[in-house]
C-alpha cells in the first residue's frame, strides 16, 4: 500500500487531525489527516483509493477498538474529526462522480427521545467507512424517515433510542417503514434494545455498537 | 395542619456549590484524571472555568400527598394526578405517604454550548460540555434530594431514591402531568409536544417520602446500559 495511505489510516485511527493538533501526544508535530490527504492527491493517488485504502481502514480499526473498550467516545470523535477533515479534500471528487460512496444510510433518534451521542457515533463511523449518511437528528417521527427514504431510494435505515419508553416509538416507526417500503432494511440500536426486541418489531438487524452497523451495511449493500 | 401541596421550593445554584466528580468525568473521557492528555485536560479545565459563570443552574420540588389507588401495582397518585410509573417504580413507592416531584436543570447555556460544539468544529469540546451538563444536572438532583431528606427527617420520615419518566418503563409522556404540578416553565424548563425537556440537560421525577420507605440503589440488573449515570447509585 502507498506509504501515504498507511500514514493516513494511522491519522484516522489515532485522531491526528492536522500538524498543529496536539493529539495524540505520540504524533505531536507530525503531519495529520489534513496534510497527508492533500499530499496524496497532489502525488496522484486517486480519491477512491484515499477513501478505501487510507480513511476506511483507519476508521474500521477505531470501530473495533471502541467495541473492545480500548478507546472511548472522545477518541472516536477525534478520529471522526480527522476523517471529516480529510473528506473536505475529497468532496469535489464525490461531487464529480470520480469517487463513489458505497451507499446511503439514513439515521435518526426516534420520536420521544433527544439523546444523540450514540446516534452521532454511528453516523460518523458509517460515513468513515465509505457511506453517504443522511442524519435526521433527534425526536424523529415516522414521517421523517419515510420522506428520507423517498428521497434516497435503496437507503438503509438506522433507528436509535436510549430510553426504555421510546422503544414503543421504535416499533411503530419500524412497522410504518416496513408497511410503506417492505424492501427497506432497518437497523436498530441503543442502550435498551436487544436482538429479541429487534425480532419482535420486525427490524432486520440489532447492532450493539457502531461497528456492528458498518458490518451489516458491508454485508448487505457494499 | 399545613397543606403540603402549597410548598414549592426553588433554588438556583452556582457551579462551585455543587459536587462534581472530576475523576468520573475523566473516566468518561477514557482516562484517569492524573493521566488525562491534551487536548482533553485543557478542554476539561476550560469547561470547568466556563461553568463557573453559569447563572441558570436550578432545582425545584413540590411536596404532594401520595395516594395509592386504582392499579396500585403500576400507578401512583400525586394529589389528583396519576402517574403510570410501572411495576418497578410503583413497588419502590408503595409505602410512600408523600411524593416530592422535582425538576432540575444545568440550564440553557451549557445545553446550547454542547449542541453547538458537537455539531460544529469541535465535537470533542462539545462532548466535554455534554458530560459536564449531565454531571451538573445530576449534582443538582443530589442537592435537591439532600434538601428533601433533611426536611423530612425532622418529621421522622425517610426518602426513596429518585425516579424519572423515561426509565424503568415509566412513559416519558407522563412528564406533561408532572410539569402540570408546577407553575409554567419551572426553573426555565419547558416540554415539547412529545414530552421532551428543554434545556436538554434537565431531569424530572419523583421521590417517595414516608416513615416506612426504603432508600434502595437502582436495580441495574433490569437494564443493559453499561454507562448509565444511575448505575450503582
Amino acid at each position: 500500500m502507498n506509504e501515504l495511505l498507511t500514514k493516513l489510516a494511522e491519522c484516522v485511527e489515532f485522531g491526528k487531525i492536522n500538524k498543529a493538533a496536539p493529539f495524540p501526544p505520540q504524533m505531536k508535530g507530525q503531519d495529520g489527516a489534513d496534510e497527508i490527504t492533500r499530499q496524496a492527491l497532489d502525488s496522484g493517488v486517486p480519491a477512491q483509493d484515499i477513501l478505501g485504502e487510507g480513511l476506511m481502514p483507519g476508521m474500521e480499526r477505531v470501530g473495533i477498538k471502541f467495541r473492545e473498550n480500548k478507546v472511548f467516545v472522545p477518541q472516536v470523535l477525534m478520529s471522526a474529526k480527522a476523517m471529516s477533515t480529510a473528506m473536505v479534500h475529497l468532496k469535489p471528487y464525490f461531487a464529480s462522480g470520480e469517487a463513489k460512496q458505497k451507499g446511503t444510510f439514513i439515521i435518526g433518534t426516534v420520536q420521544g427521545d433527544l439523546h444523540d451521542i450514540g446516534k452521532n457515533l454511528v453516523a460518523m463511523m458509517v460515513e468513515g467507512n465509505g457511506y453517504k449518511v443522511v442524519d435526521l437528528g433527534t425526536d424523529c417521527p415516522a414521517e421523517k424517515y419515510l420522506a428520507a427514504i423517498r428521497e434516497n431510494p435503496g437507503a438503509v435505515i438506522g433507528l436509535s433510542a436510549l430510553l426504555t419508553t421510546t422503544m414503543t416509538s421504535m416499533e411503530k416507526i419500524t412497522r410504518e417503514i416496513k408497511n410503506a417500503f417492505p424492501e427497506t432494511l432497518v437497523a436498530v440500536g441503543g442502550a435498551p434494545v436487544n436482538d429479541d426486541f429487534r425480532l419482535k418489531i420486525g427490524a432486520d438487524v440489532y447492532a450493539p455498537d457502531p461497528q456492528g452497523v458498518v458490518e451489516f451495511l458491508n454485508t448487505k449493500i457494499a | 395542619m399545613m397543606n403540603i401541596a402549597d410548598v414549592i421550593f426553588e433554588q438556583t445554584y452556582r457551579f462551585d456549590e455543587l459536587t462534581i466528580d472530576l475523576d468520573q468525568l475523566s473516566r468518561d473521557l477514557g482516562y484517569e484524571f492524573d493521566d488525562l492528555p491534551e487536548p482533553f485536560a485543557g478542554y476539561l479545565e476550560q469547561v470547568v472555568d466556563d461553568c463557573r459563570h453559569l447563572t441558570d443552574i436550578c432545582g425545584t420540588y413540590r411536596l404532594m400527598d401520595c395516594v395509592h389507588s386504582g392499579d396500585g401495582a403500576r400507578t401512583v397518585m400525586a394529589g389528583n394526578v396519576e402517574f403510570k410509573v410501572g411495576k418497578t417504580i410503583a413497588n419502590e413507592l408503595l409505602r410512600a405517604e408523600k411524593l416530592a416531584v422535582f425538576v432540575c436543570t444545568a440550564g440553557k447555556t451549557i445545553s446550547e454550548k454542547s449542541a453547538v460544539f458537537l455539531k460544529g468544529d469541535d465535537p470533542v469540546l462539545g462532548y466535554v460540555y455534554d458530560i459536564m451538563g449531565s454531571a451538573i444536572t445530576e449534582a443538582v438532583g443530589d442537592e435537591i434530594q439532600q434538601v428533601i431528606s433533611r426536611e423530612v427527617s425532622l418529621l421522622g420520615e425517610k426518602i426513596t431514591n429518585r425516579y424519572s419518566p423515561g426509565y424503568c418503563h415509566w412513559n416519558v409522556a407522563d412528564q406533561h402531568k408532572l410539569f402540570s404540578l408546577f407553575p409554567a416553565a419551572p426553573c426555565g424548563v419547558t416540554l415539547t409536544a412529545s414530552a421532551l425537556m428543554h434545556p436538554v440537560k434537565s431531569i424530572s421525577g419523583v421521590i417517595g417520602i414516608g416513615k416506612n420507605v426504603v432508600f434502595r440503589h437502582y436495580q441495574c440488573d433490569l437494564c443493559n446500559m453499561p454507562n448509565c449515570v444511575y448505575r450503582g447509585k
